[in-house]
This record gives structure tokens, C-alpha cells and sequence, in this order.
């Protein structure tokens, strides 16, 4: 076999193999949810414990399908998970007071972890529900919650949990809507320096699967999400 | 009696096959898909929709239908149906099976000569290490910055699932079904495998699994890494159905072939092939199937119970009705701990074979190496617990899991005795396969002390679940496993393939392999050691350098193996067109013509040594021990210090 | 030897194994394999240095024995390894075949090894190394245990759930905290469960795991005995979000300890 011969054969096999390798690279990277992100509209400045600070707000809302979040208006491949929306990909301001807004359409139950039924890490520990402030829910109609948390090392340790009172399953739908009225949540809390943090539901709500942990909670752009600060 | 006939030349009438002469890969797939497209509609019409169990039930069914379909289509079911009725194969039909005369068309068929089976399995071997080792790379990318977020979690957790499966399996077969098929029989003397028809099952059962593993990326993957632990294995997507019917499958295949290569090893040895001169190969090859025949069904009866789990609610594993996770993780470690046996003796074995032959000396204590290859079977079926010393089952048991554990340093010890031996003051050839001996000795060494620190009940309660396993497994299963099956590769290609591998592009992919392969996962040592723990997506700024410097590594590691890929495919296709017996080696597959006639020996062979007795003259000019060593004191080898000194003491230098 | 052979009487043990080392010692081979091991063994066993500083600065009885037992272990295996190694490079560089490739070659001398007192040796010696090891880790097992045993623990219930850690305190009223806090020079005991599938609790810098699991409670206790914030891992795929599944593991003094009790709600 001639030298130019061979000298092809590896061409092929090594700069083939490795444009493969790429390849289905590029189809896994691309494959996963690429909703984009959701960014939190800065308005003005607000006076904290921290100084004062940016006031940056984001809205979002938890529905008991998946026909109004970042899948389409035909819910995508699975309509009847829980989801988060519009999207589940956060960006927030470093240095910042975050506000957040949750509409929570969903029903709900009991809680596994208590914990997880009181406010964690917002200011004051506090958040509002239908404009009350509560530091707690009860434990037993929890719809979901908003947890952010994520790799502390060499970062400011986040960690905010919020839990969303359940509507119960016998308030009727709303006039223009196909949901009822919803519980309206809001709280706030302070970023610290640039990270990347996770956030995701700590009720179990994957309905069916073991520890009601799978499907939509195991599946990205459903129940959990990621949170860019900076 | 088939034997006799096909000697005196008898040729398959064009009547011999029936059934078979229509039966291929083609129809397999055929038969596979229509099967798996009945079974989906009939689960997804007639199935309660109770999500998320409706769909591993119709994902269960259809993958059955595919494998029952694929083998009904490869015509795995024409010999027992056949018998069935009353008319077994004729000798024509035999021999057709055989692939008597069918050119490359016997590679895609149902065939029963054990050449052909060797070549089908070495080419699904390098399929799954194709897939696993894409998957490595997409791994490392990964990994190459904090919070490179390149993957995701979702498609990270399935990638590493799927790359620790295929790259498991590929290894457990990567000896002994390409060689232990192909090399075996000859080896032994013999015509063909004890069951010629169960060898051909056992590959075709697992092509018809590969489908159903790459099918689990599409249904959500394998996030649960390759050992699926429970009962994180019941809340994982229908992925996880595809994962144990492929197992299942796996379990069935590597079953039967386990019996087959025992039976031939058993029984069908040449004459004059006592026990102490049977090639080490062949012990290591008895060892490792031998191992897989009690482990394998540990695993299978796990997928099973997880099947009932997913499919039925059976709660095997679920606490919460009455189940136990425990259970999972003892049936998958009595399957785990031995099956790296399974995969490590044999390549070490093939090792063993070949330093001898490029050393010119006799195995160093061919009784030691032996003795070691049977106490490591027997220790590593009792030393499962090992892996569960931080699970909080049986705390008691930590202490005499740690004694056997480190009991098997013991016998490991005495393999590295046997090869350092054969090598001293020997004339080493420093051929590709003798090269992937002395890195077998270097990565093996660093596996196995490494082992010894995981060994230690404190430090594996530290250690455990990091990054420093990853990279100690790595070392024993890739540095001495995939090594050996390299060296083993280079070694019989001749033999295999009619041609001799590219030297030269073999040692380029060796070194960029080994230096690559020792960069991976020293870095990965160090970040294990600093406190990162496996499977992890993305992680912080800690250890950035340490996976900067392993992803670097891995990517050599691709180039080199690519390069071997260009090596075996060119050299197969028109490399230098080899002797019989180019490395001049003494056990009986040298002895055959290229290409191997059908039935591998014209005369059956008779053994009247070991295949190690170099430096010892002929032994066929001597029959007894006292003429032996009369004979070896009167030959003058070498130096003065070595004169007398062969047998009568010089042995003990 | 000689005297032997013409008499035709066995050589006595005694005789035979000294003229045999005697011949061994003084072939070139042997000498420069020696000086090669012993050069070896002591790069390795600075070496063997190396992973307890990587392991970092321990901060409990428990992770020093680790790390201690991976450089004694290490300083254990330098020899062993250094034997391998060091007759593996000699042949290289010594015993290869230069020119003359191929298999027709004169063939090295028969040594069969089958009654050597090599393979004796090396048995003798891997045994009483594995004996070592497994008494050293018996006896480190003890040592461990003992450093955490205590008749007033701080009791801490550890929660692992996908994918976050919680930890309460039932005897400072049931006080709960995403973050672990525990008094320095006091032992700590952990019962560890989880609410769904197995996780894995990991102290890195205090060098204690315990597995998670539904359904079971698992124990395991430590000495913090040095002030600081470390790293709390899990180390068993949990799941989409296991990577993120860390938190703080804060050693403070007794004072700040109470402080922090009482400012989170619960009494001392």
C-alpha cells in the first residue's frame, strides 16, 4: 500500500472519528431544553439590609400542565406533566434585590419534609400569599415550592425556599382561563457575587413515578431549572 | 463422524442449510422490527394508560418482541424446531451452518464455526467500546470547565449511564468472545466448540441486544449510571426498561457462551493436553467464564425483580411497601465484584501467553500462575461487600470484607511474579503485544495499590463514591483490561486475519493510548483525592485542573484509539500477508495453516508438552524427565554462570 | 556445587541456597535491578507522601487516619511496586533484542521457576504485607471509632431528599437548617436517612460517609477538631440535580454553636 494511500486512511480514520465524536456532540448538546432565559427586569434601586441595591423582578407561575410554560401551546411531548413557566432558565442581576412573583395554579397535598413547608433565606423569611405575609404554609396543602440552591464552594451559598400553597381542587376555572384563579406568591431575596445555581421543586409532585420524584421533576424544563446570577 | 467426512473432502450439496439459505442480518432485522412494531401496538392498544407504568409495560413488550423477532429472523429457532419435528440437520445442513463456502456473506449469518463467531464478536467488541468511547469524550468535554453546562444534567446522567454499560460489557467480552472463540478451540486442539449452535446463539443474542441499549438514550436514558442502583432505577424514565431487557438478554448470551467455552475446555483438549500443559490462556479463559456462569444470573435476577418493579409495582426495592434498596445493591455487587475478575484474568492471562513467546523463556511458575488464577475466582465471590462499606448494610461485616479483600492482593501479587519472572534475563522482542505487557505491569500496579487503599475500611468511607474510584477502576479495567485485549489483538491477528497489524501505526496509537490514558486519570486521582465525587455534571472551581488536565489526557486517548482503528482496518484489508507462525510461538494455534481450514486441524494434534518449554531442546526427542534434564545439562546455552544451570538449579535464578 | 555433581550426593539446603545467593548477588543483572529498585523505592516513597497533601488539611481524628493509613500504605507499596517496575525497565533497556527481531533467536535460559525460592519469597512477603495492612485497618477502625465515642454526643438528624440536604437537631428543640453547624471537639453523631431514593452523605473534610437510604436509618459519628467551613457532598447518583446536591459544613466554637442554636430558634 503506498504511503499517500495510508497516509488518507489515517487521515480518514482519525479526522472521521473525531468529526463523529463532534457530531454527536453537537445533537446531545442541542438536544436538551433551549428555552431561553428568562431575564429579571431591573426597575430602580431598593434600600437593604445589604445597602442598597438593585431591585430586580422576575415573574413567574406553576400550572398542573404543561400547555402555558416553555413548551408550546401544545404542552410538547408530555401535556399532563406539572411544569414551571414561561421559562425554567432564570438570569438575575448580581448584587441585587430579587423580587419574585409566582402564580401557583396548581392543587397539591401533604409535603414529605416539613422543612420545606416554611420560608427559607428570603428577607425577613417572609413572603406574601394573596398580599398576606406568612412565614410558613401548611404542610399539608402544599402545592410545590421554589427551591434555589446549588455547589456552595466558591460561591455566596444561595439557598431560598418558598413554598406555594396549594388551590384546592374544588375552586372552579376562571372566567378567560383555562386554570382557576391562582394563589399569587411573592418574595425577595439578595444575590451576592456572579454564580450559577439550581432551583427545583422540593413537593413531590412527579405524580406516578417512585417517590413522586420522576417524570417532570426529573426532567429538565418541567420542575426544576437553573438560576445565573450576574 | 462429521469429521471423518469433511476431511475426505466431502462439499455441501447445494440442498444442505434449507431453512437457512434464506435467513440473514437482513431478515433478523426484518423480523426484529415487524415483531417489535406487533408487540407496541398490541401493549399500547390493549394497556390501561396508567402513566408512567403503561410506558415501561409497552416499552418492555416491544423490546421482547424486537429480540424474539431479530432471532426468529436470524434462524436461531430452525434447529430445535427442526428437531421438534423429527428431522434433525443432515451433515449438509451442518456444514452450510458452518459456512462452508459462503465467502464474507458467513459473517452475517447464523454461523457455527467458531472463526467466524471470534471475528463477530471482535467486531461487536470494537462496536460498544466505538460507542462507549464517543461517550467518554462527550464525558470529558463535559467536564473540561466548571459549569461547562455542554451536556446538562439530563443528557450527562444518561451519557454516563450509557458509557459505563457499553464499556462494561464490551470489556467482559472483549477476550473472551473474540478470543476465547476464535483462539480457544485451536489452542486446545480441538475442531469447533463443544456447541457449535450455542455459540452462534450466544453472539446473535447479543447483536440483537445492542439495538435495545442505544434505543435507551431515545426513551429518556440510563441516569442512573451503569450499576442502576434501585430505587433510583424504579423512578428513572422507560430508558430504564431497555437497560434491563438488555441486561436480561446479556445475562442469557454470556450464560450460554459461558457453558460452551467451559464444555470445550473440559472436554475437548487434544490429546496429551493434561492440566499442567494447558496454556495459561486457556485457564485464564476457563477462569473468567467460568466466574461469569454463577455471577451473571446475580445481575439478571436483579433486572428481573426491577422489571416487576417498573412494569407491576412488584416493590422489590421500594421501602416504603415492605421492599429493601439493599437487596439490589448486594445481587448487583455479587455479580460486580467477580465480573471485574471476569474481565481482568483473561486479558491478564492472554499476557501471561504472550511474554513467554517474546521473552524466549518459559512462564515463570506456570503451577503459581495457576494457583493464582483459582484463588482469585474463588476470593472474589466473597468479597461483594466491599462496595457496600459506606451503605449502612451490615457494618459488621466491613471487617471481614476487608480480610478477604485484601487477601486477593495476595494471588494478584503472584501474577506479577509470573511476568516479571518470565521476563528476567530473557531476550525480549518488544513487539506491540510484548509492550502492552509491560504497560499492562505499570497501570496494574497503580490499580491494584490504589485498590488496596479502597480496601481500607476508613479510607473507602472517605473515598468511596469519588472520583479516586473512577480513576482506580479505570486503571485495573482499562490500564490492565483493555491493554491485554490490545496486546491480545496484536498478538493473534496474524493468526486471525491471515495479515500482520501495522506495526508502526500501533505503536503510535499504543503510546498516545498509555500516555493519555495515565494523564485521564492520574487527574482524576487527584480531584478524588481533593474531594470530587463521581458522576457529578458540573462541579466548582476546586478542581478545575485536575479535569482540565484529564479531559486533555482523554483526548489523546481518542486519537490513539482511532489511530488502532485505522491500524486493525488496514492491515485486515491489505496488510503484509502474514506467516503461520510469526512470533514463533509454541502453543497449537501457530501450528495451523493461513487461512485456517474449516475444521482448524487436517490431524488431530497430540500434546506431549507445555507450549513453554524454550531453552529445554525438543521435546519430542526425550521421554522422560531423567533424559530431559540429562538433555537440557549437556546443551551449552549462553553465558558460564547458566550452564549446569537450567534445570538443575540455574531454574531458580 | 561442582563437588556435588561428581559425587552425585544432593546438595544439602544450607549449601545450596548460600552458593545460589552468592551466584544471584554477582551477576551484573542482579546488582543493577537492586540499584534500580532501591532508587525507585525511595522516589516512591516520597511519593508516598503526595496524596494526603492532596487530601488537604484534615479537620477530625477520623480523616487523619485516612490520610495516614494512605501514606503508610503507600510507603507499603513502594517497594512491591519498585520490584515490578524496576525489573520491567531493566529488561527493557538491558534484555532487549537489538537488531536481530524475529522468532529465530537463541532461546533465554529454561528457568521453569517451579521450586523457586523466588516465588517463595514473594509469597512470604505479599502475606505479611496483607496481614500488616489488614491489622493496620483493623486497628484504625478502633481508633475511629473510639475518637467519636462519647457519653454526650451532639445528635444531628441528617434528611437527603432530591436534591438538597436538611439536618435537625433533636436536642436543641428540633431546630432544622439547610447548612450543617456542629461544636468544635465535640462529637457528632449523624442518623441518616432519606425521603427517596439513595443518597449518599459525605463530609469531605471531616472524611466520614454514610449512604442514605429509604427505609433504613444509618449511623456515623466524628470529632470535629478544628474550626472551619467545609464541604458537604452527596456521594451517590441521586438523579437530574446530584452534582448540586452540597451545602456547608460549619465547625465553630461552643459559644458560636449556642449562639447559633438560640438564634435559630432553638435552646441549648
Amino acid at each position: 500500500m503506498s504511503r499517500a494511500k495510508s497516509a488518507l486512511g489515517l487521515a480518514i480514520a482519525v479526522g472521521g472519528g473525531a468529526i463523529g465524536v463532534a457530531l454527536v456532540g453537537l445533537i446531545l448538546h442541542g438536544s436538551g431544553p433551549n428555552a431561553s432565559a428568562l431575564e429579571a427586569t431591573v426597575r430602580g434601586t431598593a434600600h437593604t439590609s445589604q445597602g442598597t441595591l438593585t431591585h430586580a423582578f422576575l415573574k413567574l407561575a406553576s400550572y398542573p400542565d404543561s400547555m402555558a410554560g416553555e413548551h408550546g401551546k401544545d404542552g410538547g411531548a408530555h401535556p399532563d406533566w406539572v411544569s414551571y413557566g414561561p421559562s425554567t432558565n432564570l438570569h438575575v442581576p448580581a448584587h441585587a434585590l430579587v423580587t419574585v412573583t409566582i402564580d401557583q395554579y396548581d392543587g397539591g397535598e401533604k409535603i414529605t419534609n416539613p422543612y420545606f413547608a416554611k420560608v427559607h433565606g428570603t428577607v425577613g423569611n417572609t413572603m406574601t400569599v394573596n398580599g398576606k405575609v406568612r412565614t410558613q404554609s401548611n404542610p399539608d396543602t402544599i402545592g410545590h415550592t421554589f427551591t434555589i440552591h446549588g455547589a456552595p464552594t466558591n460561591q455566596y451559598p444561595l439557598f431560598v425556599s418558598v413554598p406555594l400553597p396549594a388551590v384546592p381542587d374544588d375552586v372552579p376555572v376562571a372566567k378567560g382561563s383555562d386554570y382557576p384563579k391562582p394563589n399569587v406568591v411573592t418574595f425577595s431575596f439578595m444575590t451576592h457575587g456572579k454564580g450559577h445555581y439550581v432551583w427545583n421543586c422540593e413537593y413531590p409532585c412527579g405524580d406516578g413515578y417512585y417517590a413522586k420524584f420522576g417524570g417532570p421533576m426529573s426532567t429538565r424544563g418541567y420542575m426544576s431549572g437553573t438560576v445565573t446570577v450576574g | 463422524m462429521s469429521e471423518a467426512i469433511v476431511q475426505h473432502g466431502a462439499v455441501a450439496t447445494p440442498h444442505g442449510g434449507g431453512n437457512m439459505r434464506r435467513l440473514n442480518l437482513g431478515t433478523a432485522l426484518l423480523g426484529g422490527l415487524v415483531l417489535a412494531a406487533i408487540s407496541w401496538f398490541l401493549a399500547h392498544h390493549f394497556l390501561q394508560t396508567d402513566e408512567p407504568k403503561t410506558s415501561n409495560q409497552v416499552t418492555t413488550i416491544t423490546m421482547v418482541g424486537w429480540a424474539v423477532g431479530f432471532m426468529i429472523g436470524i434462524g436461531a429457532f430452525n434447529g430445535p424446531w427442526r428437531w421438534m419435528l423429527g428431522h434433525d440437520e443432515t451433515h449438509e445442513d451442518e456444514t452450510y451452518l458452518a459456512g462452508k463456502g459462503q465467502g464474507v456473506g458467513r459473517y452475517f449469518r447464523f454461523t457455527t464455526d467458531h472463526k467466524v463467531v471470534g471475528i463477530q464478536y471482535l467486531v461487536v467488541t470494537m462496536v460498544l467500546l466505538g460507542i462507549g468511547g464517543t461517550l467518554a469524550m462527550l464525558i470529558r468535554t463535559d467536564l473540561i470547565r466548571p459549569n461547562s453546562e455542554f451536556l446538562g444534567p439530563q443528557t450527562y446522567n444518561a451519557v454516563v449511564g450509557l458509557h459505563g454499560l457499553c464499556m462494561i460489557l464490551a470489556t467482559i467480552i472483549m477476550i473472551t468472545g473474540p478470543f476465547g472463540n476464535f483462539i480457544v478451540p485451536i489452542m486446545i486442539g480441538a475442531r469447533d466448540m463443544a456447541f457449535p449452535r450455542l455459540n452462534a446463539l450466544s453472539l446473535w443474542l447479543l447483536v440483537s441486544m445492542l439495538p435495545i441499549l442505544v434505543s435507551a438514550a431515545f426513551l429518556g436514558g440510563i441516569p442512573t449510571g451503569w450499576s442502576g442502583y434501585a430505587p433510583l432505577a424504579d423512578q428513572g424514565p422507560p430508558g430504564m426498561n431497555a437497560y434491563l431487557i438488555a441486561i436480561i438478554i446479556f445475562a442469557m448470551s454470556s450464560a450460554i457462551a459461558g457453558a460452551n467455552i467451559t464444555t470445550t475446555i473440559l472436554t475437548m483438549r487434544a490429546r496429551g493436553m493434561t492440566w499442567n500443559r494447558t496454556p495459561i490462556f486457556v485457564w485464564g479463559v476457563l477462569a473468567s467464564v467460568g466466574l461469569a456462569i454463577p455471577a451473571f444470573p446475580m445481575f439478571m435476577t436483579s433486572m428481573i425483580f426491577l422489571g416487576v418493579d417498573r412494569t407491576v409495582d412488584g416493590s422489590f426495592y421500594v421501602a416504603s411497601s415492605g421492599g429493601n434498596p439493599w437487596l439490589y445493591a448486594n445481587l448487583f455487587w455479587l455479580m460486580g465484584h467477580p465480573e471485574v475478575y471476569v474481565i481482568v484474568l483473561p486479558a491478564v492471562a492472554a499476557l501471561m501467553e504472550l511474554t513467554p513467546v517474546f521473552a524466549r523463556k518459559p512462564l515463570f511458575s506456570y503451577t503459581g500462575a495457576v494457583l493464582a488464577i483459582v484463588g482469585i475466582v474463588g476470593l472474589s465471590m466473597m468479597v461483594w461487600a466491599h462496595h457496600m462499606y459506606a451503605s449502612g448494610w451490615a457494618p459488621d461485616l466491613n471487617g471481614p470484607f476487608m480480610l478477604t479483600t485484601e487477601m486477593i492482593s495476595v494471588p494478584t501479587g503472584v501474577l506479577f511474579l509470573v511476568v516479571i519472572g518470565t521476563i528476567w534475563r530473557g531476550r525480549i522482542w518488544t513487539t506491540l503485544p510484548m509492550m502492552s505487557t509491560y504497560a499492562m505491569l505499570w497501570n496494574f500496579i497503580i490499580g491494584g495499590v490504589t485498590g488496596i487503599y479502597l480496601s481500607d475500611v476508613p479510607a473507602d468511607y472517605d473515598l468511596h463514591g469519588s472520583m479516586f474510584v473512577t480513576a482506580h477502576f479505570h486503571y485495573t479495567l482499562m490500564g490492565a483490561g483493555l491493554t491485554g485485549a490490545i496486546g491480545a489483538l496484536a498478538y493473534w491477528f496474524p493468526k486471525m486475519t491471515g495479515r500482520m497489524l501495522n506495526q508502526r501505526a500501533g505503536f503510535v496509537s499504543f503510546w498516545l493510548v498509555q500516555i493519555g490514558f495515565n494523564v485521564t486519570f492520574m487527574g482524576l486521582f487527584t480531584v478524588g483525592l481533593a474531594g470530587q465525587p463521581r458522576r457529578i455534571e458540573h462541579y466548582d472551581s476546586l478542581f478545575a485542573v485536575g479535569n482540565f488536565v484529564s479531559t486533555m489526557g482523554a483526548y489523546v486517548i481518542g486519537v490513539g484509539m482511532l489511530i488502532l482503528l485505522y491500524a486493525v482496518v488496514s492491515s485486515w484489508r491489505h496488510g503484509a500477508v502474514a506467516p503461520a507462525n510469526p512470533w514463533g510461538g509454541k502453543t497449537l494455534e501457530w501450528t495451523v495453516p493461513n487461512p485456517i481450514p474449516l475444521e482448524n486441524f487436517e490431524v488431530m494434534p497430540v500434546v506431549i508438552a507445555d507450549p513453554y518449554g524454550y531453552g529445554e531442546g525438543d521435546p519430542s526427542s526425550v521421554h522422560t524427565e531423567k533424559e530431559r534434564r540429562e538433555a537440557l545439562v549437556g546443551a551449552s546455552p549462553g553465558s558460564p554462570g547458566d550452564t549446569i544451570g537450567s534445570r538443575v538449579d540455574g531454574d531458580r535464578s | 556445587m561442582s563437588e556435588s555433581r561428581s559425587t552425585g550426593r544432593p546438595l544439602t539446603r544450607r549449601g545450596f541456597t548460600s552458593d545460589r545467593v552468592y551466584v544471584w548477588l554477582h551477576r551484573p543483572a542482579t546488582r543493577h535491578v537492586l540499584l534500580l529498585w532501591a532508587v525507585l523505592t525511595i522516589a516512591l516513597v516520597f511519593f508516598a507522601f503526595v496524596p494526603a497533601r492532596i487530601m488537604g488539611p484534615p479537620a477530625s481524628p477520623t480523616k487523619r487516619a485516612v490520610e495516614d493509613t494512605m501514606t503508610v500504605f503507600s510507603i507499603a507499596a513502594a517497594p512491591v511496586a519498585a520490584v515490578v517496575w524496576s525489573i520491567a525497565l531493566y529488561s527493557l533497556i538491558a534484555w532487549r533484542r537489538k537488531g536481530a527481531t524475529g522468532p529465530d533467536v537463541e532461546d533465554g535460559p529454561a528457568m521453569r521457576g517451579s521450586r523457586s525460592p523466588a516465588t517463595v519469597v514473594w509469597l512470604i512477603l505479599s502475606s505479611v504485607l496483607c496481614v500488616l495492612m489488614l491489622i493496620w485497618g483493623l486497628a484504625e477502625i478502633q481508633k475511629v471509632n473510639a475518637s467519636a465515642t462519647s457519653r454526650d454526643p451532639l445528635i444531628v438528624d441528617v434528611t437527603g431528599q432530591q436534591w438538597v440536604w436538611t439536618f435537625s437537631y433533636p436536642q436543641e428543640g428540633n431546630i432544622e437548617s439547610d447548612q450543617l453547624y456542629m461544636p468544635v471537639n465535640r462529637p457528632v453523631v449523624f442518623y441518616v436517612h432519606s425521603e427517596d431514593v439513595i443518597h449518599s452523605f459525605w463530609v469531605v473534610q471531616l472524611g466520614i460517609k454514610v449512604d442514605a437510604n429509604p427505609g433504613e436509618t444509618t449511623k456515623t459519628s466524628v470529632l470535629p477538631d478544628k474550626i472551619g467551613t467545609y464541604d458537604v457532598r452527596c456521594a451517590e447518583l441521586c438523579g437530574l440535580l446530584h452534582a448540586d446536591m452540597e451545602t456547608h459544613a460549619h465547625v465553630v466554637s461552643a459559644s458560636n454553636f449556642s449562639g447559633w442554636v438560640t438564634a435559630t430558634g432553638g435552646h441549648v
